[in-house]
């Protein structure tokens, strides 16, 4: 047994033995950012870097963090350059970190991160500005690739469900190096043709760099330029892109996309069906509320205002009856007063009563009634009695004398 | 009363009939004119959803691209 140590001169031997080795004096170390804190007073930061397996301490002085040029965050993975070396006082071996960097798909993920926070800030997302689907498309607008899997799910989805509508497909690469450029030109294109009541932007499941594409910060503004309802459908459930929060509409999957586009046929052929029952519904019950009153009319002019006309016209007719007789009699009766009056009036008037009484008509050879002082003597003429003529010829005609006439 | 051109102007004309019979304030006449439309509607409607087959047509990105934009029916489903 060698002599005794103390801690310090233990600590003091590794930390030595440490800062002597060349390759811990400035390495490179990648891992995933855990329990991370920056000291508020003094700016240093602290943080564990991890793995699967294992953890080391981490420090970063103020004037080092100064320098970063994104906020650590936890479970972040990173690439640092460090040194690595014993802190004396508490026997713990930690890194002194100099620079940090997003590690790969980190820094991707990273650059989205800050995208996202800009154009959310920018109201690309706000809910506001999402428009609704329309009930019954008649066309619908899909970009996509002519060979993906996308387009088979969305026709198979549509041509069960809903085939009343077209598709109008403007294909695209989803992949490859022009896919952001001609995603975002083919939304536009939709758009401005007028056609389209709704725009599917659709791709197949893959692995996350498949994906990336849609999260083209020009893609996302040609799909907030959109004024036709626009749906996305990119990958899976679990996959989420810059796109699916501009769409006004976030599908799980194209199948899904495709079945939150367009109404299903059978529901909709019940709900013709409702419609028309309640119409017809609404006819009958019309109809029989029509019958109903025509019926209480009938009715009514029947048994009551018809017959009662009838018989008041009835009672008349024979009251009419009743009278005609003595009406008739008592016409008669005053015909017969005036036939007997008017002939005695007659009667009394007659020239030939004049002639019972003794007088005389002179009358002409013809036999003419004369006036006396139309005679000339020699005449021959026929004074006409009562019961008697007597033929006599005119010896003279005098004027007589008023004063001496004395009838 | 004019022939519906899809199935929306039908089901929507379906619905107007529909709440204007309700409103009770249609004549014994008017509500026979309305259900004889509502016969021919439902029937074209039924027909519509029966008859329906899938059209796809394709656009090209650009519009000097010309060729097949115009609605060239690419293809059906049943």
């Amino acid at each position: 047994m060698a002599e005794v140590l103390s801690v310090s001169a233990l600590n003091r031997y590794v930390k030595a033995r440490l800062d002597g080795d060349d390759f811990l004096f400035d390495l490179a170390l990648r891992g995933e950012i855990a329990n991370f804190v920056q000291n508020a007073r003094s700016g240093h930061c602290y943080f564990s870097l991890r793995d699967e397996q294992a953890a080391v301490k981490a420090v970063m002085f103020r004037s080092d963090a100064r320098r970063m040029s994104f906020r650590p965050e936890e479970g972040m993975r990173v690439v640092v350059r460090c040194r690595a070396t014993l802190y004396e006082r508490d026997g713990a071996f930690q890194i002194y970190v100099n620079e940090m960097f997003p590690d790969g798909i980190g820094a991707a993920q990273l650059a989205l991160e800050q995208l996202k926070a800009r154009l959310a800030a920018e109201g690309l997302f706000d809910p506001d500005h999402k428009k609704p689907l329309p009930a019954y498309p008649q066309c619908i607008g899909v970009v996509t690739s002519r060979t993906g899997a996308a387009l088979q799910d969305i026709r198979n989805v549509i041509g069960r469900r809903w085939p009343l509508t077209r598709l109008l497909l403007c294909p695209v690469n989803v992949q490859g190096f022009e896919a952001a450029d001609q995603i975002a030109a083919a939304i536009d294109r939709l758009d401005k043709s007028g056609r389209a009541d709704v725009i599917l932007v659709a791709r197949g499941g893959g692995s996350r760099e498949d994906l990336w594409v849609f999260n083209a910060e020009k893609i996302a503004r040609a799909a907030y330029r959109c004024k036709t309802p626009l749906v996305s459908a990119i990958g899976h459930e679990i996959d989420f892109t810059l796109l699916d929060f501009v769409a006004d509409l976030r599908a799980p999957t194209p199948s899904a996309a495709a079945e939150l586009a367009v109404p299903d046929r059978g529901m909709v052929r019940n709900e013709v069906d409702e419609i028309y029952q309640n119409i017809y519904e609404i006819m009958q019950n019309q109809l029989e509320v029509c019958y109903n009153k025509y019926n209480t009319c009938a009715d009514l002019l029947e048994k009551g205002i018809h017959r009662h006309i009838l018989d008041g016209g009835r009672a008349e007719l024979a009251r009419l009856e009743a009278q005609l007789p003595l009406l008739a009699r008592t016409s008669l009766n005053e015909g017969n007063r005036r036939l007997r009056h008017a002939a005695a009036l007659a009667d009394s008037l007659s020239p030939y009563r004049v002639l019972a009484r003794g007088y005389a008509v002179v009358c002409d050879s013809k036999g003419e009634v004369r006036t006396v002082g139309q005679l000339c003597p020699g005449e021959t003429v026929t004074l006409r009695g009562a019961h008697h003529t007597a033929v006599c010829k005119v010896t003279s005609v005098e004027e007589t004398d008023e004063s001496a006439q004395n009838l | 009363m004019k022939a519906p051109k899809t199935f929306e102007e039908g089901m929507t004309r379906l619905e107007e009939i529909l709440a204007r019979m309700q409103s009770g304030e249609t004549t014994l006449a008017d509500s026979v004119k309305l259900y004889a439309e509502a016969a021919k509607l439902v029937e074209f409607c039924r027909s519509t959803l029966d008859k329906a087959s899938l059209q796809m047509d394709e656009i090209d990105l650009q519009l000097s691209m010309a060729g097949r934009q115009e609605g060239q029916p690419e293809g059906s489903e049943e």
